[in-house]
């Protein structure tokens, strides 16, 4: 929802970097209040993922050029850690398998490690087996997830609410769902972006990186941002996301580069 | 490999020092004069000089094994002292009388020598180079029983249950390294565990090896009668030295009807320091026989240091439903190599037995699992589960698994499972991004790897394992 | 293999060797000389040596085995009923020697492009360019002494080759009948798969006599850039005969061979099956069932090398294993430094029908690269107890449970088997040896 006096959640200016020597972001400028949904859609290559990875702080990813500001602060001062402590969430396209470690040890650590963060109590296993199961009902998900390994033999459709039951326990400021629709099927898709839906406040803001219209059925978009080599070339409001569905992305470069030419 | 993983698998090791003291050595070589002398000095009796001289002649007509999976240059093992002992040697009344610069070693090692400062509940004996130097709780354990002693003392003391004993279970030819332990071992543990007697406290070998050129020959025997348990703990380091020393021990246990026998190692020679040069190499023969129906025998090691690591703690399944199991987590870095598993020799009806093995490599090194579960006609209704899981921290180094599976009775099950996981970018990455830092994880995902080796150990041990582990490993990952 | 100097055993072996015809080709005739000289200076090999710990060949030794002489005798009738119906190619060869008035090839194959000849005709001439880097350079003969006594008498042999993109439909049947008692045969097949093509090649050994012969075969198949091969071997060998087969595969960029291998016959079987992805992205599945029972012996050996990254191997291996017979299996996984994001699973499955079969089985990792995911699992066991309890619940008599799910244990590999006519022959066969009464 697009409040009028909200303050800006990212700030994203001149956005330029590198995978091993080669320009995959070639200048990102976007801007993301509190209370908003953003959607950044484009072909396979066109730079959204890496887009997501660079505002988490992967070291595969080298920034050459531009600022990010995230509350006021400058994100390449923060590790990744300090990132995800300040608020700054990611679910993952492929969310990696970690046998042996338990899924609500790990659940709880990232929690208490948040909490600690802004001060708040930590919990106890036994709270914290209370509270995670709460916040799994909204997910729909077999409390039998809390005693597997890490995202250990889940199906891409149980990683993908594993992420989002992550987001749901460390209630970010700011959201950044990579491809999370990729790989659900119909029910799952509803299940998971009503869980999202659930968690959007005034207070925080979600990126939707996506290849396909068919999330935003679910959860409405106040901006839609095409993407293409690096760039973002056009952004428009929901509706822009229904014409792309239609028409496919072609237009959007071709009418991109007419301007860039006129 | 990123700097939190390079940090985190390269700390120094910490018990590489030398204690400045006098011993008697023996002038190197070996040979027959050299195996006459150490039983002089040891006052043994005849059959026992008849046993080394045995175990001599096989090893000179024997081959140093060429099947694992390590490379080392040849060992001149005439250039070995074969007795080295701290002076003097006069019997010890009490801990008091040990030479002061010894208990101030065994304390910086944290080795509780005596009594009144000692762990609750465990008794130790501590192995100096060639020689036991101490052993704590003697009294204590005597009235229930049971004998806790040097196996030099028990050779002088009970020499029928050393002779009733001693090559059973190891025969003096059984492989190159056991014959010569065999030939010309030092010292070590003797634990007797009378009928039906439920050891009180946990028991314990301290071993340290000092001298530069001399090797480590020790020799643990251990037995269980019937009815009888006991949990038994092994713990070893080394200073540090740029050349290599040998370490070949030979264990053997023997559970008889029902006993019970636990037997628990957290390992440490000195490892070589980051390009190779030095450390142990730790040949070891470990063998158990559950001879008893129903007997059971365990083995828990956590492997972190030497060189080259050698060794195959087994079982021989004999008594009809004896029941073995190996537990094993072994941490190779820099360019060490380690080449363990375990033999399962299922002989009796209903035999049962457990394999957990867990590797990891880091640096240069080469980590390999080899395990023999051989099923006999005989053993009908046995059953084998073995799991070996490896784990690689970095792309230089290497993880190996060779399980040979033998099966000659139909009624049998055998079920082996392997599998492969890593500590890299990704993974940190995924556990950054929700807060959590490095090292935190790198330990989570460690001891999640190992849980199931660990929930095995004694509490103590336990808690020192996961320790060592993280120091080991401290630097490797990130 | 260890190397000592020559021994008159295999000095019998070559025998007959000198008599080969000198091929055109100077490669060719350098090639088996070097194999004459390097099979001289192996050695048979013991169960000393690791590789065949288990399989004990020295029965093998107390045989003399001659050349074999030309057959002429032998009737279309006699070999029709190992036809496949589905398989328009076909090259046949009786004791090794190639027989040209029972093999076929239609017009249709030649339309596409594709090479289906004999190894020694003229038309390996013609395409010795192409041969020249492939033949006998997968299957190495170094340290294999068998590999270098099929070399040393490479003469006959089927020779395929599929040229770029082209999708052969119907299956290239190769089949190796057996037709005399105490002789030695060498089948030689070299099948190269150029990129984008795809074919499958069923490789076929038969018998029409029960006598003792060794067949000691040497298979060597290139797949270039995403090319996609079918391999089905079949043994069908006599139950008195010796079996030494040798299969070198190798793979290039997103390449893709799927192998079932099937073992019924021989006194004594020994198969290698080498698989190198030595490209990117290159994939493997290689399956394979024993079964055996009387004193035969049965070993499998395969080797899937990783060599690049981002391969894929599947192998599921099976043995039935009744009487007094012995099954062997030793599969070694190995991934190379830098073959990152390799996938690879294996899993051995054994099952013992008596008390006096055995099993031998190792199922091998060896792995150089941190980024994979390699699996690996092995089971030697009977029926499981739950599920023939669960088929007489449903009034089955325990002996039809029993042959039930043994059957069934065995076809899940024969349904592998992309040839249909095949599959139905050895699901008969499979279904018929695993009935007992």
């Amino acid at each position: 929802m697009i409040h009028e006096d909200s303050k800006a959640l990212l700030e994203i200016r001149g956005l330029r970097a590198t995978v091993n020597g080669i320009e995959i972001l070639k200048g990102i400028d976007l801007t993301v209040r509190s209370g908003e949904v953003h959607a950044i859609m484009g072909t396979n290559g066109s730079g959204k993922s890496t887009l997501a990875k660079v505002l988490a702080g992967h070291n595969a990813y080298q920034v050459t050029g531009g600022s990010i500001t995230f509350e006021g602060n400058n994100l390449f001062d923060l590790e990744p850690e300090e990132r995800a402590r300040a608020g700054l969430f990611l679910a993952f396209q492929y969310p990696i398998e970690i046998p042996g470690v338990s899924n609500s040890h790990f659940l709880r650590l990232a929690y208490n490690t948040v909490q600690a963060q802004h001060g708040k109590d930590e919990l106890d296993p036994l709270e914290f087996e209370d509270f995670v199961r709460e916040k799994m009902k909204l997910l729909d998900m077999n409390p039998d997830f809390l005693d597997r390994g890490v995202n250990e033999g889940f199906s891409g459709g149980e990683k993908k609410r594993n992420e989002i039951l992550q987001m749901a326990l460390l209630e970010p400021r700011l959201a950044i769902l990579d491809e999370t629709d990729s790989g659900l099927d119909i029910d799952a898709l509803r299940i998971v972006t009503n869980g999202v839906n659930k968690l959007a406040t005034k207070d925080n803001a979600i990126i939707l990186v996506t290849h396909y219209q068919r999330m935003l059925n679910y959860i409405v978009p106040d901006f839609v941002h095409v993407m293409q080599a690096g760039r973002i070339i056009k952004t428009g409001g929901k509706e822009l996301a229904l014409d792309l569905e239609t028409r496919g992305y072609d237009w959007v470069g071709a009418e991109y580069h007419a301007a860039a030419e006129a | 490999m990123s700097a939190v993983l390079q940090n985190l698998v390269n700390q120094p090791y910490k018990h590489g020092f030398v204690t400045e003291i006098e011993s008697d050595i023996a002038p190197k070589g070996l040979n027959e004069d050299i195996i006459r002398l150490i039983s002089t000095k040891k006052n043994e009796p005849a059959w026992l000089l008849d046993f080394r001289l045995k175990a001599y002649e096989q090893w000179l007509k024997m081959e140093e094994p060429k099947w694992p999976n390590v490379k080392y240059p040849k060992i001149d093992f005439q250039a070995i002292s074969y007795y080295s002992a701290p002076k003097p040697k006069k019997k010890l009344n009490s801990m008091d009388e040990v030479d002061p610069e010894l208990l101030r070693t065994f304390e910086k090692l944290g080795v509780p020598m005596h009594e009144r400062a000692a762990l609750a509940g465990v008794a130790v004996d501590v192995i100096f180079d060639s020689v036991s130097v101490a052993t704590t709780y003697k009294q204590k354990l005597a009235e229930v029983g049971i004998i806790f002693c040097s196996i030099s003392e028990a050779v002088q003391m009970h020499p029928q249950l050393v002779k009733q004993y001693l090559g059973t279970v190891v025969p003096v030819g059984d492989n190159y390294y056991a014959a010569l332990n065999s030939a010309v071992f030092t010292d070590g543990t003797f634990c007797f565990i009378p009928k039906g007697v439920k050891c009180p406290m946990d028991l314990s070998t301290y071993f340290r090896i000092n001298t530069e050129e001399s090797g480590q020959f020790e020799r643990t025997l251990i037995i269980g009668e019937e009815g009888s348990s006991v949990s038994y703990l092994e713990g070893c380091t080394a200073p540090k030295f740029d050349t290599n020393q040998l370490h070949a021990a030979v264990v053997e246990l023997v559970a008889l009807d029902n006993a019970d026998i636990k037997y628990s190692t957290v390992q440490n020679w000195y490892a070589g320091d980051e390009n190779g040069l030095g450390g142990i190499y730790n040949f070891v023969t470990k063998r158990g026989l559950a001879k008893g129906v129903n007997s059971r025998i365990s083995w828990t090691q956590v492997e972190t240091g030497s060189a080259i690591t050698w060794k195959y703690p087994s079982c021989i399944l004999q008594g009809e439903n004896s029941v073995g199991e190996f537990y094993s987590v072994a941490v190779t870095n820099h360019y060490q190599q380690a080449d363990t598993g375990t033999k399962m020799i299922h002989i009796g009806k209903n035999t049962r037995s457990t394999i957990v093995s867990k590797g990891i490599s880091a640096g240069h090194s080469n980590n390999s699992y080899r395990g023999l579960v051989r099923i006999a006609p005989t053993a009908a209704g046995a059953r084998n589960y073995s799991q070996c899981d490896s784990m690689l921290i970095g792309d230089k180094c290497g993880a190996h698994t060779f399980p040979y599976i033998q099966v000659r009775n139909q009624q049998a099950k055998v079920e082996h499972e392997a599998s492969t996981s890593k500590i890299g970018e990704d993974q940190l990455f995924y556990f950054a991004q929700r807060g959590i830092g490095s090292e935190e994880a790198v330990s989570m995902i460690i001891n999640g790897f190992c849980k199931d080796v660990f929930q095995q150990l004694p509490m103590e041990f336990a808690v020192e394992a996961t320790k060592l582990l993280e120091f080991k490993l401290e630097g490797s990952v990130g | 293999m260890s190397m000592v100097t020559s021994n008159s055993y295999l000095e019998s072996l070559l025998q007959g060797q000198p008599q080969l015809p000198p091929s055109p080709l100077a490669w060719f005739n350098q090639l088996r000389a070097s194999a004459v000289d390097r099979a001289g200076m192996l050695k048979l090999p013991t169960t000393r040596d690791e590789d065949w710990r288990f399989t004990d060949i020295s029965p093998l030794a107390k045989l003399s085995f001659q050349p074999a002489r030309a057959v002429s005798t032998l009737q279309a009738p006699d070999v029709e009923r190992f036809y496949l119906d589905e398989a328009a190619i076909r090259l046949v060869f009786v004791d090794g020697a190639y027989m040209p008035q029972f093999s076929t090839q239609p017009n249709k194959a030649r339309d596409l492009g594709l090479t289906v000849t004999d190894l020694s005709s003229t038309a390996v001439s013609s395409h010795g360019a192409v041969i020249e880097p492939h033949l006998g350079r997968h299957a190495g003969f170094q340290d294999n002494l068998f590999a270098a006594l099929n070399t040393a008498f490479l003469h006959d042999g089927a020779l395929v080759i599929v040229p770029r993109n082209a999708v052969v439909d119907a299956p290239v049947h190769v089949l190796f009948i057996a037709t005399q008692p105490e002789v030695a045969s060498h089948p030689r097949c070299l099948l190269i798969a150029e990129s984008g093509s795809a074919v499958t090649i069923v490789e076929d050994y038969v018998t029409l006599q029960e006598g003792a012969y060794v067949t000691n075969a040497v298979t060597e198949f290139v797949l270039e850039g995403n090319a996609q091969v079918n391999h089905v071997r079949i043994q069908r060998d006599s139950t008195q005969a010796f079996h030494i087969g040798h299969c070198a595969v190798s793979l290039a960029h997103a390449s893709r061979y799927r192998s079932v291998s099937v073992a019924l016959g021989a006194r004594i079987s020994r198969y290698d099956l080498n698989a190198r992805l030595a490209a990117e992205g290159a994939e493997c599945a290689i399956d394979g069932l024993a079964l055996i029972s009387g004193r035969q012996l049965a070993d499998t050996h395969t080797c899937i090398d990783h060599a690049q990254p981002d391969g894929i191997s599947r192998q599921l291996h099976k043995c039935i294993v009744d009487g007094a017979a012995h099954a062997v299996f030793n599969g070694k996984i190995m991934v190379r430094p830098g073959a990152q994001r390799t996938d690879s699973t294996q899993s051995s499955r054994n099952l013992l029908l008596n008390a006096k079969a055995r099993v031998d089985t190792k199922p091998q990792l060896e792995i150089f690269a941190d980024d994979v995911k390699c699996a690996h699992g092995a089971t030697v066991g009977q029926l499981d107890i739950e599920e023939l309890f669960y088929l007489k619940s449903r009034g089955l008599s325990e002996l039809a449970a029993r042959n039930l799910l043994t059957y069934a244990f065995g076809a899940e590999i024969i349904d592998r088997i992309p040839v249909a006519s095949l599959k139905q022959r050895l699901e008969q066969t499979v279904f018929e040896q695993t009935k007992r009464s």
